[in-house]
């Protein structure tokens, strides 16, 4: 056991750790905010506006849990990125994962939401393909490979943009915090309706 | 409008003492041994849409059959137009404006938690269930009179779904649709979840992979739970019924033919090339966007019907050869209806019309071995009152309803006003002030919206002659002025007295 906590508390600080668990609920709480106030209009109009905070409770409560869930695979993860790295880089990289990942997990989804279809010429291409599926996953994986491997490689090579990232975690925290009280209030919220 | 009794009512009522005298030898023959009551609810039940009652696609051949042994009501009305009020209604035996549960996934006053048809029933081993959260509201409020309330979950597909209702029971229905926002992705492509939802997705699709061929519009689903199978449920309930000590009062409350129309690849399209075509009708007030493709919503709402009517043939036969039925009420009907016309599609409507508010009526009568069809009109509450007088002689002190045809007399029923209420904006306890409400009397129907932002001052009135004019087409309110003046002082008047002990 205490073997284990000297492996961990080598590659992480406690204040690492923080910051990678706040940079793991940014995307998450910004996404799930944003879906929630479109939301907010019909489920006011189908039932009432108590519950239309309700919805919106529960989903920041499932928002939190993902963050905690998502969280622990990063920092897992680091374990196995170099002994030699300082806990600042392993942080700042798990980060850069993190954000590019995201980025990509909102993409798909305002795909969705924005009803942004494939170019017809592309459909058409991948129709005459015969596998029209395999297509688009070769299509995606052109899109999302480069966008992980240029900056991983950018990130390897200078410590430019680890830098970078710590002033990105610094500067967004508070705002992260925000969306903690609002985890809190929500759930008071979640208890108030089942409690009451 | 003549309350007196004619020459001709009085001779009706003479010749039907010999029935009346005859029902009551047969009903007491029948209470020597203890008797069951199965009542099946299928959800958004719309008579309109049943061929039995008119409709000219075959959209219930078994149950049609079925109805050579039953009692088939033809002019039976919902308390209300979607689940919370219909549902009360039928299970308290009176009117939304009395239960008070009228707002979406309300709860009726508390003095309903024990004046319902399960407290009716007291030596009765009373077993419920239901597939829709909002009428699970209601039974979990009425679970002190219940023996069996089987948990919603238990009979849904997926138990990882079953997490959230369990853990918020008390709050089950906006956490449940919570979870669907923020894991379902396949309806919309997007949830509040970026990663988990893809994670539970990619689970689940291969739990119901096998069943995706099967259900080619998607599983059938509430919307707020990864679905469930009629099967599975009519299988479950074939099995309580025969473990379960006898006489036993059910109450079984089934989604479908509720949206999402995700109906069994074997009627998928059936009605594709019927070359039916729905009457046109203008486009309603209350039709808050213009859904386009009506024909075709209506068109999958029965293919979805067939469905129902397949697996309840199914649970019919299992009654039949198990011997069941012959000592069990078996009731069939519905809490409200479904519309796919006038621009508005579904049951989320302040509209009254008769797709929405008319549903089914039979009754399998232990021993009844001819047809009867009865054209008087009855109302959900009536239920409570009719299966309580027949089974147990006891009458629900604070029943609104009547005993019905052909077991009470049936000059009574045409006398009486029939009322269905929608008032899901109003506050629970206060005066109704927003509200769509339908009296229905003799041949006519009266409909009168009022708090409504698009409805003038004093309110909007509709006049049909439903009788001469079943489809609704030419409103009366102004040709025949009289009579609905007569009957929109006949509703405000109601309305008064309903609304007195919450002024």
């Amino acid at each position: 056991m205490a073997q284990s906590i000297t492996f961990v508390s080598r590659r992480y600080t406690t204040r690492s750790l923080w910051s990678l668990f706040l940079m793991c609920a940014f995307p998450l709480h910004v996404w799930t905010i944003t879906l929630v106030l479109r939301d907010v209009s019909w489920v006011a109009e189908r039932t009432n506006v108590w519950d239309a905070i309700g919805v919106g409770a529960y989903g920041l409560l499932f928002t939190f849990i993902e963050s905690c869930a998502v969280f622990l695979v990063f920092a897992l993860l680091g374990l196995i990125l170099p002994s030699k790295w300082t806990a600042d880089k392993r942080i700042s990289f798990l980060i850069l994962l993190v954000m590019i990942l995201s980025i990509w997990g909102i993409i798909s989804q305002l795909l969705f939401l924005w009803n942004i279809n494939l170019p017809p010429f592309l459909i058409q291409l991948l129709a005459r393909s015969g596998r029209p599926l395999v297509g688009l996953y070769l299509i995606s994986l052109a899109l999302v490979v480069p966008s992980v491997i240029l900056p991983v490689f950018q990130f390897i090579r200078s410590s430019r943009m680890e830098k970078v990232l710590l002033d990105f975690v610094d500067r967004l925290s508070p705002l992260v915090m925000t969306y903690l009280v609002l985890d809190a209030a929500g759930l008071i919220v979640v208890l108030i309706r089942n409690f009451s | 409008m003549n309350s007196r009794m004619k020459r001709r009512d009085f001779l009706k009522l003479a010749a039907s003492l010999p029935l009346g005298y005859a029902v009551s030898r047969l009903g007491s023959e029948l209470q020597q041994k203890p008797q069951n009551i199965l009542i099946v609810v299928f959800d958004a039940f719309s008579a309109y849409n049943i061929s039995t009652y008119g409709y000219e696609r075959q959209t219930t051949p078994n149950i049609s059959r079925l109805l050579q042994k039953a009692i088939v009501y033809h002019n039976h009305y919902a308390g209300g137009n979607f689940t919370t009020p219909g549902t009360a209604s039928l299970l308290t035996g009176v009117l939304p404006w009395t239960h008070r549960a009228f707002q979406p996934k309300g709860e009726v006053i508390d003095a309903f938690t024990s004046q319902n048809i399960f407290s009716m029933f007291p030596e009765h081993y009373r077993i419920a269930y239901t597939h829709n959260g909002w009428a699970n509201i209601l039974l979990n409020q009425m679970a002190g009179h219940i023996d069996e309330l089987i948990q919603r979950e238990k009979l849904l597909l997926s138990a990882f779904d079953s997490v959230v209702p369990t853990l918020f029971r008390h709050d089950e229905d906006i956490a449940s649709v919570s979870w669907a926002r923020a894991m379902k992705t396949e309806d919309d492509g997007f949830a509040y979840s970026l990663f988990l939802s893809r994670l539970s997705e990619e689970l689940q699709a291969r739990t119901l992979r096998s069943l995706k061929s099967v259900y080619p519009r998607g599983i059938p689903t509430s919307g707020a739970d990864s679905g469930f199978l009629l099967e599975t449920a009519m299988d479950h309930l074939v099995k309580r019924l025969n473990a379960i000590p006898k006489p036993f009062m059910g109450y079984f409350h089934f989604l479908p033919p509720h949206d999402p129309y995700n109906t069994h690849r074997d009627f998928v399209d059936a009605f594709r090339s019927d070359g039916y075509k729905p009457i046109e009708k203008p486009v309603d007030l209350f039709a808050k966007r213009v859904f386009k493709q009506l024909p075709e919503k209506r068109r999958q709402y029965d293919e979805y019907i067939l469905y129902c009517d397949r697996e309840f043939n199914r649970l019919f036969e299992f009654l039949e050869s198990s011997g069941v039925l012959k000592d069990t009420w078996l009731v069939l009907t519905s809490d409200h209806g479904e519309l796919n016309e006038r621009g508005i599609s579904g049951h989320s409507t302040d509209a009254m019309y008769e797709p929405v508010v008319r549903i089914p009526l039979v009754i399998f009568e232990p021993g009844r071995t001819s047809r009867l069809d009865v054209h008087e009109r009855t109302s959900a509450i009536d239920i409570v009152s009719t299966l309580a007088s027949i089974v147990t002689q006891k009458t629900p002190s604070w029943g609104e309803g009547h005993m019905i045809p052909p077991f009470g007399a049936p000059e009574e029923m045409n006398s009486r006003n029939i009322y269905v209420v929608r008032a899901n904006y109003n506050d629970r306890l206060a005066p109704l002030t927003v509200a769509s409400t339908v009296l229905v009397k003799e041949s006519y129907k009266f409909h009168y919206y009022f708090g409504y932002s698009n409805v003038p001052g004093d309110g909007l009135v509709k006049l049909f002659d439903v009788q001469a004019d079943p489809e609704e087409m030419t409103d009366l309110a102004q040709t025949k002025k009289s009579t609905a003046d007569e009957l929109l002082h006949e509703l405000r008047t109601k309305l008064s007295e309903v609304d007195e002990p919450y002024r």
